[in-house]
Formats: C-alpha cells, structure tokens, sequence
C-alpha cells in the first residue's frame, strides 16, 4: 500500500483549549499505538495535509491532536465538530526519549501550543510517576487566553511543579503567576544538572533562548531535547521539505537532541 | 439574464467587476474556459456588465472577481465600496493583478501620456494606474491574460467549500521543465522572462517555441535586475529589454528595478 | 535486480548494427527508451526502432531516471465525495466498543481510491555513468526504509543498459567525484556498454538481461578489457570541470555566512529552479490537491518540488529559507556537502546545473571560493 493513502478518522469530541486552539479526540476503528512526540499527517482532500504532533495517545486506542489555527489546513479544521470525519496518517518521527528520562529528573519547558506535543509525556508521569525523579514544567504563551491545558494543571501538579509565565497578561490582577519571559523562571526551578534532562518544545528561538540558559545550569548538550517544526508533505522523508543539512526532520525527529542540532544553517538554534 | 438551472442549494453570491481592460476576463469566464456549465451553476450571478445591462451592482457578494487596472478616480471609490461588500475579493487577469498592459502608461508622467493621446483635456480624469491590491485588499490573485484556468477553479472552489485558496508562487521554469522543454533561453537564445514570471500558465508560450513575455507578472522576490543583465549579456538592445520588463509589469517594484538596472548601466 | 541466483557475468564484442538489431526485437515485450537527436540537443524517449537512438549523444537536460523511473507529476489518490449526504455513521456506544480491533473506519461521504500504477515493461538504453548513479541515488530515497510504490513498480520493470561515455562536455565533472565518465557500480543496473570502432563490449550485469540477450559476439579477452581501460584513462584527461571534493564535508555548513552566498544571489540567482529541475538526484516533491469544478472529485497528485522556491521552507510564522541566498546555499549544500544524509556525494558531477542556469551560476566556482577562503 502506498504509505502516503490517508485514513479516516473520526471526531469523537472537540475541545476548545484556548483562542483559536482547539483540541480533537479521534478514533480511527483500530488501536493506533504511537510514541509521544510523533506525529500525524492530518488533513482533508482538497486542501491538503499537514504535520502535527499528538497531544494524546489514550489507552482505548483513541488520540488527541491540540491544533491552532494558523494555516490552510488548520484554518480549515477549526470548524470541524463532533461526528465529522478527517484524514490522518502516521505516526512518524522520532519522539521524546521518555526511556532514557527513567530515574532521572524531567525538566519540561513549553511555550504556546509547544505544551501540546510534551502533553503525552506528562500523561506518561502522570500515570507512572515511580518510574522518575522530580518532574518540573515551565509552560509559557503570550496571555492567559493563548495557555493551553489551563483546566489540567491542577491535576498535574500533583506529581508535577507546575510554573507559568505570561508575556502580559490579559487581567493581571486575577494572574497569580509570572509575567514575563519563560526563560526567567529558569532560575526558580533547582536543576540538578548531571540527573536531569529536558524536554522542550516552542518558538525556536525561544528554544534557543532556553538551551542557552540551561547550559548556563550546567546541563551538557546531550541531556536537552528540542522538538523542532518544518514544512512537510510526506511525513516519510522522500518529499526533502524538512531537510536540513542532511537530516530529515520528519524521520531523524521532529525531537532532536540538542547537540544534533544546534548550529543548524537556517535554522536559530 | 436568467440562469434557471433549478438548483435549489443557496449558492453564493458572484459579482464580476470590470475596470480599465479589454474585458477579455469576463469573457473568458463567461463563455470560454472548460467547465462553463458547473461554474454557471454553481454560483448565483448577481453581477456581471458583460451579460447583464443592469446598472449598479448591488451587495452583499460572497466572492467578487475583479478585472482591469486602476485608471480613474470612480474606480477607487466603486472598489472600496464591493471591497466593504465582499467576503472575498479577487483580482483575476494580469491588469488587476500586476497593473498589465494599461499600466504601460505609467512610464511617463500622467500628463504627458494624456497628452498624447489626447486633444482636449478637460474630459479627461485619469489617474495614475495602479494594480487592485494597492487599493484593497485582495484575497487571492488570478494570474494570467488570459487567466489561468486553474487558479480560477482554485479560487471558485474554495469558495464553495470554504477554504484558502493556494496558488503556486514558484517561476514558470519549474511548470516548463516538468513539461520536458528544453529551454529557449539557453538553448536558443530567447530572451525568455519564465526565471522570473509567476506560474500559473503552465509554461504555455515556451511550450509553443517563444520566450515568455511574463503576463502572469513577477514572482514573489524575482532577481529581475539579474536577467536584465542577462538579456544584455546575450545582445538584446536596452529599448527592447525595457519593453520586456514593462509590457505587463511596469507598475510592479521588481520589475521597476529591472529598467533601472538598465538604465544605470 | 539483485540477490538473485547467480548468473553468468560474460562480457562479449558485439558488432553495433547486430546489437541495435538486438534492441528491436525487444521491441514486442518492451518500450524502447534512448537519446534521440532533436536540433542540437538530444532527449531521452521513447522510440519506434533503433535507428532513431542517438548514441553518441554529450549529455541531455533532463535525465532518464527522472522522465521515466520518478514522474514529473504522479497522481497518488483520488478522493470522491459522493452525492447525497449519509445518515452519520452512528459512533460506537460505551467503552467495551471502543479500542476493540474492528475494520478500519471508511466513510460513506468520501471514498479514497489509490492509483496504482501499472507500468510497461521498458528498456532504457544509452544511460550514462552520471545518471546510472543517479538512479542508484534515487533508489536511496524510494526504495529506502519507505518504498514508494510507483517508484518500485517502474524500477522492477525497467531493464536499464548503462553506455560509459566516450565525449566529455563542457560543464561534466563526474571524474572529480567518481561517478564517471565509466561506471563502475556493481549492481543495480542490468548492462553496460562501451563503444569500440565498430563494436559495443557487452557486459553483462543482471540475470533477466542474459537471459533476454542471445547474442554471441565474440568473448573479450584481456586486450579487449586493456582497451577499455585505455579508454578510460584517455577520456579523463578531457575533463575540463573539476572540483576537490576531499574535505568538502561540512564545509558550506561552516561557511553559511560566506560573503559568496550572498553575492551570487543578488547577481546572479534568479530562484527560478531550473538547477533543481534538471538535476538528476534532486528528489523533492511537493503534494498538491486538485479539486473539480462541480467539487465531486479532488486528485491527490504530486509533482517535483524546488527548494528554490519561495514557500519551500515556509511555516506558520515564519520561514526557513525567506532569502534568495539560503535557498541557493540549501541546493549546492545538498549536492556537494550532505554526505551525512546517504553516505554519498549528493552529486553525479553531470553538470546539467551549470549548463541549464539562465545565469551561468557555477557551483564549482562558488566551492573553489569556499575552498580558497578556507585558512589552510
């Protein structure tokens, strides 16, 4: 079968996450098993596919796509409602390496819709929070309108610090958390820097803002993970848009290490 | 004219306006393009001058298309006012698009062309000719004299099934190599303007043996001063290389730089 | 093409009428493809009879591995979007419903039709060195983790007879970078020519083509393989392109703000993707809808992509490559220096490139200023 053909999904509820953000949980008639930090192709005839990354892989064989819409085939979804069929293939990449963090400390960092594609790694400690050290997320996004997940950090914190910051906020005298940039809250998290590694997914300059911070810590390059966004067409690295100097974003990632990728011509990292 | 094709679904609401041109868009999309039929029944013709003798076109439009440059005081005002009446607008042909073949006159200035041309004055209220974006903002551009077929169905679909339309933005030469043409301009020394012309044609001129003379008008951040020096590299005159450049695009910045070039040199 | 029983690697002189009479009579279960002269150029395509190839062709625009193995445009799929609207799919009830391994979910609104495609068996003769790798270099990404099915079926049924070359023209380097102007790849193809006086050595690489050819010739012996390396050597000579490519590996990653860059795209880089197009290992591709008129039908199809172009790298907010002088370098860096990405050069040296840009960017000039500016 051509790996490019498309399935059908269906929406079995959607979920408004934030302004212009909504979440779709999807059921495809099989179990569909991924890593967190793939993604899928998701589309509709005629106006395309594009690349998005899972904010959930549930355990009845269902998963949910966080999307914001930005593009054409975003745009195009944001109408979408419960019932409605969509197209989808995957999943494909390279995810977080949720192995290699057992025992150790976690350090999650998100910026804007970055949180959803970390979502399945704090369902994974949610659900087998033994299994790690200290947890820690550093969620930022330009106001409290564009944070997503707002309704479930409650939960998480339970088994997760949870800190947040706001560019600005919309009624700062109802937001009890930072204002200002992601990166300050650095600062407030204890970082053991030989136990910990971190997982980090925004704009890509905020990600490199964030990487440069930690190695101030102390962290190696090795022990920071970036997930990075590209124009795809294929998802199974034959269509080149992803490349970069010998990668394919689509299969070597999208989450990379940051020694893999730092430096990157054309990219800011 | 009636269209009683007796569908019953709401169908969207088109207008077609018409400023300074040869009102061949109209008529292609009236009567010549491929799927005339599907395209009549699909859409409800609110107003069209080339069939319909009706006097002011009345909103609100779902889509408007817009052909024809910019030449006269009224027009802006008309524009803006279907711009406030429309959920999409479009420019379609080569004169709303880039300016086209009226813009010609932008060469010299105003006065002196009407001078030309004209013996009396008085009568004449003409201004100086701009592209439709530089007055309201267009949704969506269909390249092309004539206009290109696809990028018209591209644009009416979307419409219908309520998406962004997508035009490509890449040269002519990419639609010209992957027809398998071997190429004019180095091959046979045409001074050919598809390295730097938006696509959208389908490489038809160089497909026929003769250079592009870029009627889709330049793409997105075209070096246009680079084959300007190109053409005077292979001997083609300055008066013919500034014809090349402002035949459609006189009123477009990249191909401005392109005369300036040549003139500098 | 490979891994198949052993077979009998004969090298034979054929006298060339006799070989030529031989690809005609593939003519009943095969299309015959080869270089065919049209004004001063020669074209790969398909022939009637083999007195219309063109064998001592340079070199042409476009290569055979991508007019005949990789489509310019593929349709892939075709989506119908059926007349009346259905009652909706009633969603399964309860948990036990769901996660159970049903059938795949289809739709009664859309269906999706994949085209497959069935091509003829064909024989594509006179391929040179450069594109013979070029091929091979295809291979890596359709045949690789992901084989993508039109690519596969047409490679199974293409015989492909490789002709070493015996004319250098103006912008070849293939000798700079191994991939020329003889071949020397073990695998893959099914034969190779090389041109004597009146005579073709036949060498046989693949077992479906000695079981098509039953010419006998005469065996060549060692004087006749001395001469085709005299050949060889003489040819190298006549090379006047080359380009160092030892230490080229990560050289225009280093060198991404190099003056050059920037220079050539603002004198001469006209974006327009002729490099891209008439490369033969450039791969990428673009997948575009295309959506009837009465909105019944979309077909899914792809064509080749440019990284040229302006959109290429574009995402939400931004874009990758937004200057002229990043997609230039993202071409020559993928040809010259992403060894990283296959093991190999991602350039046969064919120089189609040079030749076919409007305005004579050259991408040895442009290393050799790298190389120069290079602290030794």
């Amino acid at each position: 079968m051509n790996q490019l053909k498309p399935l059908i999904a269906r929406i079995e509820d959607v979920k408004i996450e934030a302004e212009g953000v909504k979440t779709y949980t999807l059921s495809t008639g099989f179990p569909f098993l991924a890593e967190p930090g793939q993604f899928n192709m998701i589309g509709y005839p005629g106006v395309g596919e594009a690349p998005i990354s899972l904010s959930a892989i549930m355990q009845d064989g269902s998963f949910k796509h966080t999307i914001k819409s930005v593009g054409r085939v975003t745009d195009f979804l944001k109408d979408f409602k419960k019932g409605d069929e969509l197209f989808f293939r995957g999943p494909y990449g390279r995810g977080w390496p949720v192995k290699k963090a057992e025992k150790k400390d976690i350090l999650m960092i998100a910026g804007g819709v970055g949180l959803a594609p970390l979502r399945p790694v704090i369902q994974i400690i949610l659900d087998r929070g033994e299994l790690f050290g200290d947890v820690s997320l550093i969620c930022g996004a330009r106001n409290e309108k564009n944070m997503l997940f707002m309704d479930e950090f409650k939960e998480w914190s339970a088994k997760i610090s949870v800190y947040l910051a706001v560019d600005e906020a919309v009624r700062p005298e109802k937001w009890q958390h930072h204002i200002g940039l992601v990166t300050d809250l650095l600062d407030r998290v204890r970082i053991k820097p030989e136990r910990t590694i971190a997982f980090i997914c925004g704009p890509e300059i905020m990600m490199r803002f964030i990487c440069r911070g930690l190695m101030m810590h102390g962290m190696s390059q090795s022990s920071l993970y970036v997930s990075l966004e590209r124009r795809m067409k294929c998802g199974i690295a034959q269509c080149g848009h992803c490349q970069h100097s010998g990668l394919f974003v689509c299969k070597d990632g999208p989450v990379f290490s940051y020694k893999e990728v730092r430096g990157l011509p054309d990219g800011v990292l | 004219m009636t269209l009683d094709i007796g569908v019953t679904m709401k169908r969207p609401r088109l207008g077609f306006f018409k400023y300074s041109c040869c009102m061949g868009c109209s008529y292609f999309f009236a009567y010549v393009h491929k799927h005339v039929h599907e395209v009549l029944a699909s859409f409800d013709f609110v107003f069209i001058k080339l069939l319909s003798r009706k006097g002011t076109p009345e909103g609100p439009f779902d889509i408007a298309l817009v052909e024809g440059t910019i030449t006269e005081a009224w027009q802006v005002d008309e524009l803006k006012m279907i711009r406030e009446q429309s959920k999409k607008l479009f420019a379609i042909g080569s004169c709303a698009v880039i300016g086209g073949i009226p813009a010609i006159k932008a060469t010299a200035p105003e006065l002196e062309v009407e001078k030309k041309v004209y013996k009396n004055l008085s009568p004449i209220h003409s201004i100086k000719p701009h592209a439709v974006d530089a007055y309201v903002k267009v949704d969506g551009y269909i390249r092309g004299c004539p206009p290109a077929e696809r990028d018209l169905y591209e644009a009416l679909t979307s419409v219908l099934t309520g998406r962004e339309p997508d035009f490509p933005q890449h040269s002519v030469c990419i639609e010209c190599k992957l027809k398998g043409n071997i190429c004019i301009l180095i091959a046979d020394n045409m001074p050919c303007m598809g390295p730097v012309t938006n696509a959208g044609c389908g490489a038809l001129c160089p497909s026929m043996n003769r250079a592009c003379y870029s009627c889709f008008g330049p793409m997105k951040q075209a070096n246009a001063p680079a084959l300007a020096k190109k053409f005077k590299a292979m001997g083609i005159s300055r008066d013919d290389i500034i014809r090349k450049f402002t035949e459609f695009g006189a009123d477009t910045i990249e191909f401005r730089k392109a005369v300036e070039t040549v003139y500098e040199d | 093409m490979t891994g198949e029983r052993t077979f009998q690697k004969f090298k034979r002189l054929i006298p060339k009428k006799a070989f030529l009479l031989w690809l005609d009579s593939l003519k009943k279960d095969y299309k015959l493809i080869g270089p065919v002269k049209t004004g001063n150029h020669a074209v790969f395509k398909e022939v009637d009879s083999s007195e219309e190839l063109f064998m001592e062709y340079g070199t042409t625009m476009l290569s055979p591995g991508k007019l005949f193995l990789y489509k310019p445009n593929e349709e892939l799929f075709r989506f119908t979007f059926n007349e009346k609207n259905p009652s909706p799919i009633p969603l399964p009830q309860g948990e036990g419903a769901r996660g159970r391994v049903t059938e795949i979910f289809s739709s009664e609104k859309i269906s999706v039709d994949e085209i497959h495609s069935m091509p003829e068996k064909q024989v594509i003769v006179g391929v040179h060195p450069c594109d013979m790798n070029a091929i091979l270099y295809l291979d890596r990404t359709f045949l690789g983790a992901v084989k993508d099915p039109h690519y596969e079926a047409r490679r199974k049924n293409t015989v492909i007879i490789s002709l070493n070359c015996a004319y250098v023209s103006e912008n070849c380097f293939c000798s700079s970078v191994g991939t020329g102007p003889f071949l020397h790849a073990a695998s893959g193809y099914d034969m190779l020519l090389t041109a004597f006086e009146n005579e073709y050595l036949v060498e046989i690489k693949s077992r479906r083509v000695e079981e098509l050819f039953g010419l006998r010739g005469r065996g060549a012996g060692n004087a006749e393989l001395r001469l085709k390396a005299e050949k060889e050597k003489s040819i190298k000579w006549k090379f006047k392109k080359t380009v160092d490519i030892s230490g080229l590996d990560n050289i225009f990653a280093e060198n991404t703000g190099h003056p050059v860059w920037q220079r050539t795209a603002e004198e001469k880089c006209l974006s327009c993707g002729n490099c891209v197009m008439v490369c033969p290992t450039c791969f990428c591709y673009d997948i575009r809808d295309e959506m009837s008129m009465d909105l019944k039908t979309v077909t899914r199809y792809r064509c080749f992509d440019a990284c040229q172009d302006i959109r290429f790298a574009e995402v939400h907010g931004g874009n990758f490559r937004q200057r002229r002088a990043a997609r230039l370098r993202q071409f020559v860096t993928h040809k010259l220096d992403q060894t990283n990405q296959y093991g190999v050069s991602g350039t046969v040296g064919c120089g189609r490139c040079i030749t076919w840009c409007p305005t004579g960017i050259d991408l040895m000039e442009i290393t050799e200023e790298i190389q120069r500016y290079e602290p030794a």
